[in-house]
Parts: C-alpha cells; structure tokens; sequence
C-alpha cells in the first residue's frame, strides 16, 4: 500500500492493462489524469462503459462522464451493464485474449461497483490465471449528503435486491451456524436488509476507522444503529478505511476463530475495506459475499479527490 | 443480582430468524387463544390438508413455523425433562409430528436464474436442489434422535439406511447413517460448485445422479414410515417452507406441484408474505392449486386485527422480554402498559398544546369555514361565540363547541349541552348527544383539529396507541417499543428503570422515527419500490386533508376501495398486490359498504404505523372510504403530490337563518 503522490518519478512502472469503470465523479480518471504525476503508464485502457449510465440529463455529469475521452491514453471501451457483470466478464475471454498473458494488470477500484471489482477480480485469478494485480484507488474529499450530515448518504437509489456477488455463493457444507460480517457503510437501510434476508445467527460489523474523516466513523455507526443494538458489543470491530490489508486481517482472525461457520460478507463499506474482503474471498471459496443490487445508483456519491493510492494485491495467497 | 444484561433492550432482538431454540421458546406466546376454534396446536402437525400461513412483514409467521420445528420442539422437552433427552421421541409422538423448518434465503434463490443458462435447466437443478435440502433436513433429525439414542442406529442402519443409499446412487457396502448425512451434503456442495463457476464460464451441470420431484421429499418419508417403527404410528412428517415469497415464479410451480399432489404421513405448512403466491401453476399445464381444495389459508392480521385479545397478545409477548432483563424483572416490571401508559391523555395533551401558544383562541377561527355563515363571520362575531361556548381548560370541549354551533346549533343550546354532559346528567337526550359526540365519536379528531390549527404534531404514546399503530403487525409494536426504551435508556434512565415508565415524548419520537424509517424503507423493497414509497406518501397526503377538515365531516378516514378490474392493466393490478404484500396497505378482512348504505366492496387501508407522518389517526373507522379509479390509483402509485381528484361529498348541515342573522 503505497500513497500515489509524486514521489515515484523515478520510478516509473508500467502495465499492460488497466481496467477502469466510467462514472461522473471526479475521481473517477485520477488515476488516468495523473498518470504521469503518479509514475505509473499504461499501454492499454480497458474502460468498462455502462449502459445504464448512458442517459444522464444533466450536460455536465455527462461531460465528466465522457471525459476520458480527453485523455491522450491508448482507451478501450468495453461496453456492459451494471446488473451483469457475469456477461461481461465472461466476454473478456473472447475480445481481450491479451489480457491472458498480460505481465502487468491495475484495476482502478474507484468507480466500480463492487460486484463488478469482485467478479473482475475473480476471474483475472480463476480464468486469466493472473497471479498478482495492483488496485489502484483514488479517495474522496467528502460525500455527497443531500440533506445534512446525517440520515442521507444514498450511493443508490430505489429498490433493492439482495444477492450474492456472481462466482461467490460460498459453501455451507458441514458448517454449523451462519455468521454475517457487515463491513458498514453510510446507508443504514441496506445493512438491515441485508441481515433480514441472510438471517445470520450471529453478525459481526466492522466500521472504517481510522475514517477518512473522523466524523464519517460516527455517521455509519449512527445510521446503522438498528443492526448495533441487535449485536453484542464485542462484535462491533474496526479497520482502518482505506487499507484492504487490515480488512483481510480482520476477516482472517473471524475466520480463524470459527472455522465451523458459514461466513457472509456484505462489503458495503469502503471500497479498500471491500477490496480486503474480496482478497479474503479469493483465498477461502467457502466465504459466501452478498451484496445489495440496487436497481439504480445515486449519480454523484463524492466529492472531488483526496489521496490516491495502490494496493499490490496477490491474488494466490496460498 | 444477575448484572449481565442488567440494562439491556429487552425489545433489541426483533427477528425471530436469527434466534435460537432457546430464544423462541423464552420469547414464545402462544396465538391460538387468538385463533379460537379455526385452528389448534395439534393441526399443526396433524391436519393433511397443506396449510398457508400469510402475513405481513413482523406479524410473526417465522417465530409460528420455528416454534413446530424439530429443534425447537427438541428443546421444549429438553427443558420439561429437566435437561435429559429421556423422552423426546414420547413428546414429537404426542405432538402427532416433527417439523422441518426449511428457509432458503432470497440471495440463494435468486441464484438460481440467468448467466447465459436457460430457465428449463435452472428448473432442473432447482428441483434437484430442494429434493436434497428436504433430504437433508430429514436425515438430520433422524441421525440427531439417533444420537440422543430415541432410535436405534442398529434398526435405522439395517433397514433404512440400505434403502435411501440405493435412492441416493451411494454404493458400497456398511454404509452408515452419517455416511448418507454425508452424500446429501457432497451432492449439495456439487450444486453450489456449479453456481460459482457458471458466473464466469460456460459449464454443465452433470450430477452423479439427478433427482425430480418427489424422489427424496417424498420418498425418503416412504422408507422411513416402512422401515422405522417408531414412525408409523400417525406421525407425519410437517414441511415448514418460510417465506415463500422469495420463491422465484419458476421455482413457487415447483413446490406448488408437491402441494398439489402431497401424500398420506407428509404435509407443508407454508409461510408467506400477502399475496405471495407469484403463481398459483403447477408442472402440469393443465393442473393448478386452489384454496380450500389443495390448501387452507390462514391470514394473521385477520385475526389479529380484529381481535380484542390482540391487546393481552402484546402485553403477553412484551412481558416475556421484559421477564429477560435482571433491572426489569427483580422491581416485577414486566407489564409495557405500565411503561407506555394504558390510554394517552388527550384532554391533558390539548391542554399543553394550546398552554404554549401566544394566542389561546386561534381555534374558535374554525367557524369561518361554516357554510352557515359564509365567510362572514368577523373577530367580533367570534368573539361573541366564544363568550357562550368557551371552556379554557378543556380546549377539545371548545373545538367540539365550535363543530356543534358550525354544524348549525345555537351557542347557547351547545353551552347546555355541554353543562349538561359535564354535570353527569345521563338522563338528558342533549347531554347523550354530547357525550357521544365527545366520547365515542370525535375525540380524537377534535384533537387531530386542534393541533392543525397551531400548526403542531398530534403526539402518540400509550400502550393503546401502539396497539393501534402496529396495525395487527407484533413486530411493529416490538420496534416501538424498542425505540422508546432505548430513547429514553439514552435520556431518561432513572425514570424507566425506577419508575417503569417511558416519558410520552420519548414515545412519540419513536412513533414518528419509526414512520419515517418505514416509508425510507419501502423505497427499497425490490419489486416497485418507488412507486409504493409514492402510494404511501399520496395516500398520506390524501388521508391528512380529510382528516384535518375544519368541520371533522370525515373524522380519522383512512380507508378507500378501487376499481378491482384495475382498467385491465395487470401491472397495475401487480403493483397493487405488493403494496398488500409489504403491508403499506391492508385488507380489511371482510366486505364493508364503501359508504352508509352502498353496495359491499373490498376496503383497504393505509397501514396506521405511518399515522405520525401525516397527524392521522391512528384507528380506522368505518363510514367514508374514497374510491379510486384505475387511472386514479396509476397516478397515487407514479407521481408525487397526487391531490384529490374530486371534493368528497359533503355532510350536510341545516341552514338556520335566525342563527345566521343573529351572529352575522
């Protein structure tokens, strides 16, 4: 876990691919803009372009949409739809055979959706038999809360379908009991929907903390208050937000801890924090990972950029 | 004293899915008192016909089906033994049969569908999948009474084993009852192998051995009723399938077929959402389930409802967690009436109310909207009213005063009326009318009126009043009471836990938080959740301008029926069925007029626990019920700020011109 920060000039790293989500935040191309600032160059630029962000009204998140178009880079884009990365990644195989032999690959994490990073993840493992990647991720400064600190951080929006992540349904062979890690995010809603539809018998939550602010540790605990007042208190863990390492640490120990058990994680918290239970996923196929698809996400969920950061990620751990 | 949970939420577990066999039975109150003679314990277990239990979200079915499954039952006589597994065997047979509670989460269900595979092959591995679960669930009990040495391994190893092996394709000879646990669980793990690689290739699905329907759901109870003696004496076999809702259309076809065709020693008690059911098709193109000729329907608001017992359900099941927390339990504070007030106050509420505010009087301003007096009534005028019919301290009085002399009475007779009431003169025809009006009829909305006019919330508190909110849904009352206790563990321990009682403020708080969570969560229920988040809200909006009518001509309506064609338009008509599903409506459970002498129709209404958004009442009472049109209800369901279409009729009020004449 390095900060990308100018530091590096020489030391310049190149990759063969770096795969990329479009989106109308302005961190969504950081890693693209300040490539150069960053020390690090791509040869190719896979941007996965989603249909369902196609229509946006307003001229200018369409414009920050279709910015990387600006970009003097050699860009790809792989058309696919939110609700499947499934298809999409199985489509790989056939319009990106290079990728298979690729030396060097980054996955920018910024602006996937997590379904889509894991099922990406898992099948640069299991398919392209990659055996190592960089994930490169660029903080926000803030979140967008509509209406006032508390209460109303949406990153989506309308209904809701929980389901679990294509190519991580986990294993509940010769376990006992299921166990539930939520890994908490601002949107309380989704971590009671979540824990009614798994029915666990018993959850374990883990807040960002240290925060990249101090007060967003107190805003998911405060909006998830329903589901901590359910759980002991001795489930209630931390992990630092932006390093997946601890995460897949932390993960381990309740792993370890109970190895009877059949784990769910819900990765709806950061996305360095999910990108440590996807890494932990990866190493045990038993893990179950669930996710709330929405039906649409929130178009701007952050704010300008803060630190930018990669993450050497082993994707064969044992 | 026991300080281990001393000052814990006695209401902070509210989900009966993610509770033990301990839990259930420390939490369980039994409802067939409610049910009266419609359904016993014992056909639970016994009746052959398939029984479907229906209810809204919270209104308890997963808490009914777990208490008859297997382990919880196992613990029941675990703990009427004493600890010693001596007579499990002797209770399930008493019981007349064991449950096996089968939930598969809607994540999983929904697994079984898309990646690039066609609907028939999922059809396929779904049905081989349910097949292995019920095995599953079967073997377990057995081998469980097996250890608990209330069967004998040597019997079950000799002639059942052999035979469900051969079922199963496992060869091989001495094979043991945890070696047939243990190929259910490998050909399973081989399905969930499947799910995981068909994300990201193309795969087939080639199992060691296929199973249909009926193979092991039925089969393996075949074998066991032949071969265990212990099993044939009358005990069935009670398939407990939670909710049902999340079944996939595809997959409900499947098990509707097994409900269908279910044979003797087996039947299914099935629990679901409203309107659950996505499908009432079987595999048989030209075979389908009907109520009453292949199942029972069982509705739990409509007992629950309606039932005045509901009350002492609630105390009863309250009492049981309050029983749970040492700081409770040894001050024998165990009753939630006591800590919610039986009744709310409104005599005491309008009193404060109209106490804070600058002008005192702003009420007697509601007589400008008489049509006796047209608009013409000046401050002198009302002033001159309200010299007759004042009563400071008791400003609901005053409101009532001000209806009677709008609705066309002379100040005075109402000032009689009222003296008359207040003095307890029952024999008086005009004090009756009174007291009636008061009393029986306008109470509420008279403080519903009140507070509108000062522009301040109704408040809600009361164990009565969250008896009402909780609209027939127990878990709706245990969240409102998990809210009060916690907002006022927060703010107001000493009272709660020295005096055993929860400050009225406190309680509206949770009252109204709760509304609010409820409607932020229907946006996210999977199946038209913005459209039913919009109904709810419009229907709200609707509710609070007839029940804020200046002249309360339609007190506490919340109730309307539709056009049951729905124009023909089948989403519309599906859009409807999820609104009941999810309880943001309710059925009432019979026929009603829709008004005082119409013809009989379906009523609904808006679920009380949204009451506090809007200042409604938190009861429902018969007499006016709007109608809605199919396109009506398309708008109430797709735009926001739906207004009313058409000005509801008018009550009318007899003109009295020398009334008019005097005062004007």
């Amino acid at each position: 876990m390095r900060p990308l920060n100018g530091e590096y000039h020489n030391d310049v790293r190149e990759y063969d691919y770096v795969l990329v989500a479009c989106g109308s935040d302005y961190r969504a191309y950081q890693t693209l803009r300040k490539s150069k600032d960053f020390g690090i160059t791509f040869k190719n630029v896979l941007i996965f372009d989603f249909e369902e962000r196609h229509d946006y009204a307003d001229a200018e998140m369409r414009k920050a949409y279709q910015s990387y178009e600006e970009l003097a880079l050699n860009i790809k884009p792989v058309t696919c739809s939110i609700k499947d990365p499934s298809t999409c990644v199985k489509a790989l195989h056939d319009s990106e055979p290079n990728l298979h032999d690729a030396a060097a690959v980054a996955l920018d994490i910024s602006c996937f959706t997590k379904p889509y990073s894991f099922c990406i993840l898992k099948y640069l493992k299991e398919q392209a038999k990659i055996n190592h990647i960089t994930a490169l991720y660029t903080e926000p400064m803030s979140y967008v809360f509509a209406e006032g600190l508390f209460h109303s951080y949406h990153s989506t929006s309308g209904p809701l379908s929980i389901m679990e992540i294509p190519g991580f349904p986990g294993n509940d062979i010769r376990t006992t009991r299921k166990t539930l890690v939520v890994l908490l995010g601002f949107d309380g809603e989704l971590s009671s929907f979540i824990t009614d539809e798994v029915a666990p018998n018993d959850t374990t939550v883990i807040n960002g903390f240290p925060a990249y602010a101090p007060k967003f540790k107190d805003i998911s605990l405060i909006n998830n208050e329903k589901l901590l007042s359910s759980i002991p208190r001795e489930s209630i863990l931390y992990s630092r937000a932006n390093n997946p390492f601890e995460t897949f640490n932390l993960l381990e120990h309740i792993f370890q801890r109970d190895s009877s058990a059949f784990i769910n994680v819900a990765p709806i918290g950061t996305k360095p924090m999910a990108l440590g239970a996807c890494l932990f996923a990866l190493v045990h196929p038993s893990v179950r990972i669930v996710y709330p698809l929405p039906t649409e996400y929130a178009n701007i969920t952050t704010q300008k950029c803060w630190y930018s950061w990669s993450y050497e990620i082993p994707l064969r751990i044992n | 004293m026991n300080t281990q949970d001393l000052f814990r939420n006695p209401f902070s577990d509210y989900n009966a899915n993610s509770m033990d066999s301990k839990k259930i039975l420390d939490y369980w109150c039994s409802p067939f008192a409610l049910f009266k003679s419609r359904i016993s314990e014992r056909d639970i277990y016994q009746h052959d016909m398939p029984i479907v239990f229906m209810g809204g979200r919270g209104t308890g079915k997963t808490m009914f089906l777990k208490y008859f499954s297997y382990p919880v039952q196992c613990e029941a006589a675990n703990q009427m033994s004493g600890g010693g597994h001596g007579n499990t065997l002797s209770f399930l047979k008493s019981n007349g049969g064991i449950g096996f509670y089968l939930r598969f989460d809607g994540p999983v269900l929904r697994s079984f569908e898309g990646k690039g595979l066609e609907p028939e092959k999922w059809d396929a591995i779904f049905t081989h999948y349910f097949e292995l679960q019920v095995c599953k669930s079967y073997i377990e009990v057995i081998l469980d009474l097996v250890n608990r040495e209330q069967l004998s391994r040597e019997g079950i190893e000799k002639e059942f084993v052999p035979r469900v092996a051969k079922k199963l394709g496992r060869l091989g000879k001495r094979v043991k009852l945890e070696d047939i646990f243990n190929t259910v669980e490998d050909a399973l793990g081989d399905i969930t192998s499947f799910r995981e690689k068909i994300a990201f290739s193309k795969t087939e699905f080639v199992p060691s051995k296929p199973f249909v329907a009926q193979d092991l759901s039925f089969g393996i109870v075949e074998i066991a009723m032949e071969t265990i003696p212990e099993f044939r004496n009358g005990i069935k076999f009670v398939i407990l399938v939670d909710e049902y809702e999340n079944y996939l259309k595809r997959q409900q076809v499947i098990l509707n077929t097994l409900l269908k065709f279910v044979k003797p020693g087996i039947t299914f008690r099935i629990g679901m959402r409203l309107e659950g059911f996505h499908t009432y098709d079987t595999i048989s193109p030209k075979e389908f389930i009907k109520e009453g000729r292949d199942y029972t329907r069982f509705v739990f608001e409509d007992i629950l409802v309606k039932d005045w017992r509901y009350r002492e359900f609630l105390i009863r099941v309250a009492a049981r967690r309050l029983e749970t927390v040492p700081a409770f339990k040894e001050r024998n504070l165990t009753d939630i009436s006591r800590f919610l007030g039986k009744r709310e106050d409104l005599q005491s509420e309008a009193a404060d109310l109209v106490r804070g505010q600058e002008s005192k009087t702003r009420h007697f301003d509601l007589l400008k909207h008489s049509e006796l007096f047209k608009s013409k009534l000046d401050s002198d005028a009302i002033k001159k009213i309200q010299r007759i019919i004042a009563k400071p301290e008791n400003p609901l009085l005053e409101v009532l005063n001000i209806i009677w002399v709008a609705r066309g009475n002379e100040p005075e007779m109402t000032k009689k009326a009222m003296n008359e009431y207040l003095s307890g003169k029952v024999s008086s025809p005009l004090a009756k009318k009174y007291h009636l009006d008061y009393i029986d009829k306008y109470k509420l909305s008279l403080m519903i009126l009140l507070a509108s006019q000062y522009h301040k919330p109704k408040m809600y508190y009361s164990f009565n009043t969250f008896c009402f909110l909780s609209s027939g849904i127990v878990g709706t009352f245990i969240e409102l009471c998990r809210r009060s206790f916690q907002y006022a563990y927060f703010e107001d321990p000493d009272t709660l836990i020295n005096e055993g009682t929860i400050r009225s403020a406190l309680q509206n708080r949770a009252a109204r938080d709760l509304a609010h969570s409820e409607l932020e969560m229907v946006n996210r229920i999977q199946n038209y959740g913005h459209n039913l988040y919009l109904f709810a809200k419009n229907l709200g909006n609707i509710f609070e301008k007839f029940q804020k009518d200046p002249l309360i001509r339609y007190p506490e309506t919340n109730q309307f029926t539709v056009d049951a064609s729905f124009g023909g338009d089948l989403e519309l008509e599906d859009m409807f069925k999820t609104a009941i599903q999810w309880s943001i409506i309710q059925q009432k459970s019979y026929l009603q007029q829709q008004t005082p002498g119409g013809p009989k129709t379906d009523i609904y209404t808006l679920n009380r626990v949204f009451s506090p958004m809007y200042d409604l009442s938190y009861r429902t009472r018969g007499g006016y019920s709007e109608r809605f049109d199919a396109s009506y209800l398309k708008a109430l369901m797709t735009q926001d700020g739906v207004r009313l279409r058409k000005k509801a009729p008018k009550r009318k009020t007899e003109p009295k011109e020398s009334l008019q004449r005097r005062l004007i």
